[in-house]
């Protein structure tokens, strides 16, 4: 059986709105957050999960941390049922809420991650250890004595996954761990986050918008829209099917403008530098440059693919979401 | 227990920071014991009552030094509610009931002691029919500890079922608008118990509001003799469990149903 097994999860709400024409009383709908969603995830590895909002991805998290019951369906990891031996369960996982705070506000993180020591029963020396490996991956060293309320968001972020990982779980749940990072935060993150799945074997589920997270970190990645999983399988598998776009950038010595191209191409003009767009399974990327040639001196060419986001756009477009 | 102990002590360090609003508390609570004592000095002047003014003061005093123990309640937890913050409570390896217990006990705790020494020390020194009575005896005395401890028990316990009740309403105002008028009425802070007519008394004594400052403050007078103390301290923990498992009954009862609020 495998580390984490979810089969057929289902999971709906109760949304209370306002009535459009005045009138007493508020309409009923209810929202599936999750339907007939199954996959398998074993121990180690580190699995992105996207989707547009709305799609599943947070009431996934929240289910297999204990959190929330579901309507169907079963979930276990490591052969417990999350609800239902929530404390025996959570004792071994950390969780991220990207967008929510774990540590105190008011009082010094140092406090804080004292408390969740407590809580843990992490033995002292133990602890130490943790923490001082913790502070100097994610640079925290010099803000152990600041309350929270005084740090940056990208600061307390840092601080927040310190606190997740004191007890050093052997499962990670990172919803959204990035939201609102500096480049910088962000790829110091990563790193730390690649670090702790390789050397210490945890094995991380992560949810997020930002494709970038998903290139640089997760070898296998499940997409979720409506409740449903649309795919489950590599990142580049994925992006291959709508990844038919290629852009070329081209600048002639002269001011020379390019010949006329075949009609799935599409040019347009950024002062002396021409864009075109075009599909290679058309028109072959070495006939263009020879095309391409064949109007003057090139003096500057660069050929790119398409950004991430704008092909998970294309995706979602298609899947309907 | 290690756990609770330290949500005990974490929320006393936090409690500890702030120390001007319980200066403002201090300030505000004798502004209305010294307006309550001329209020019930005017009574007594018109019409003396049975029992001594002395004993009404002191009743005042020690009601409004303790407000915080019935009136404070865990904005944090409230504030987790609203926002769906309490997702991360959730998912740590201890009750939350008990957590939560221990944090709010803490928070009366130190709110209370922060104003009730200052105030009690500024109470001994005014002037005769002014000033807070001693306790009739050391037993008394010792006895009323023992109240006020079983009476902080009971009023976190008390809490532990409004916020029970809160996780369902989602907003905490009209069910703590409510409650605290009955907190406000029953407990002895608008009019002490001890005024009421007798068959009144009777029945509100057994109330568990008045087990939080009622009980203690009349074994301390000697309103209520040493020897009813067993009986007294006995209603006490019989309230305290009852209203602990009442709340830990609709605590464990939310959660299977819970939702998160913001996504």
């Amino acid at each position: 059986m495998s580390y984490i097994t979810v089969t057929d999860l289902g999971k709906t709400f109760t949304v209370r709105k306002k009535r459009e024409k005045g009138g007493p009383g508020r309409e009923k709908t209810l929202v599936r957050a999750l339907s007939q969603v199954s996959f398998q995830v074993e121990k180690g590895e580190l699995v992105g999960c996207i989707g547009p909002n709305g799609a599943g991805k947070s009431t996934t998290v929240k289910i297999l941390s204990g959190i929330l019951v579901p309507d169907e369906g079963s979930a276990t990891v490591d052969g417990r049922v999350p609800w239902k031996e929530r404390r025996e369960h959570v004792r071994r996982i950390g969780v991220v809420f990207g967008q929510r705070t774990q540590l105190w506000w008011d009082v010094p993180i140092i406090d804080s991650f004292r408390l969740l020591k407590e809580i843990y029963l992490v033995p002292g020396p133990a602890f130490e250890k943790r923490l001082s490996e913790l502070t100097e991956a994610l640079e925290l060293g010099g803000l152990l004595r600041t309350p929270l309320r005084l740090m940056s968001l990208g600061q307390r972020m840092r601080a927040e996954l310190c606190g997740s990982l004191l007890h050093s779980p052997e499962l990670l749940f990172l919803d959204e761990p990035t939201i609102g990072l500096d480049a910088p935060s962000k790829l110091a993150l990563r790193d730390f986050l690649r670090r702790e799945n390789r050397e210490k074997g945890t094995t991380i589920l992560l949810t997020t918008h930002d494709m970038e997270d998903i290139a640089a970190l997760c070898p296998r990645v499940m997409v979720l829209g409506h409740g449903r999983k649309l795919y489950d399988g590599a990142l580049t598998g994925l992006l291959s099917r709508y990844d038919t776009l290629r852009i070329a950038h081209v600048r002639y010595a002269d001011g020379a403008r390019p010949p006329a191209l075949p009609p799935d191409c599409a040019l347009s003009r950024e002062g002396d530098t021409w864009q075109i767009l075009y599909h290679p399974a058309q028109t072959p990327t070495a006939g263009l440059l020879t095309l391409l040639q064949s109007a003057g001196a090139i003096q500057e060419l660069t050929l790119q693919g398409q950004n991430v986001d704008h092909l998970i756009a294309a995706m979602y477009e298609e899947m309907a979401l | 227990m290690r756990a609770y102990a330290a949500a005990f002590s974490m929320r006393l360090k936090m409690e500890l920071q702030y120390r001007a609003a319980a200066l403002g508390g201090i300030l505000c609570q004798i502004f209305f014991g010294l307006v309550l004592i001329a209020l019930y000095r005017a009574l007594y002047a018109s019409r003396p009552q049975t029992l001594p003014i002395g004993s009404v003061v002191t009743y005042v005093w020690i009601n409004q030094a303790f407000f915080r123990m019935l009136l404070s309640w865990d904005t944090d937890l409230l504030d987790k509610l609203r926002t769906g913050a309490i997702a991360y409570d959730l998912c740590r390896p201890v009750s939350l009931y008990g957590y939560y217990y221990a944090r709010i006990a803490a928070m009366k705790l130190v709110g209370s002691l922060l104003r009730a020494v200052p105030m009690l020390l500024f109470a001994i020194l005014l002037p005769e029919g002014w000033r807070v009575g001693p306790p009739v005896s050391a037993g008394a005395l010792a006895a009323a500890f023992a109240g006020l401890g079983l009476g902080l028990a009971c009023v976190t316990a008390m809490e532990c079922v409004t916020m029970g009740i809160t996780m369902r309403t989602i907003d905490h105002r009209g069910v703590m608008a409510l409650l605290n008028l009955l907190m406000v009425t029953f407990s002895g802070n608008l009019l002490p118990l001890t005024l009421f007519p007798d068959s009144w008394q009777r029945v509100i004594t057994l109330l568990p509001y008045a087990q939080l400052l009622d009980a203690p403050i009349r074994l301390y007078t000697g309103e209520r003799p040493l020897s009813a103390a067993p009986g007294i301290l006995g209603l006490q923990a019989l309230w305290t469990l009852a209203l602990a498992a009442l709340g830990l009954w609709i605590w464990r009862h939310n959660l299977r149903r819970i939702t998160i609020q913001g996504g």
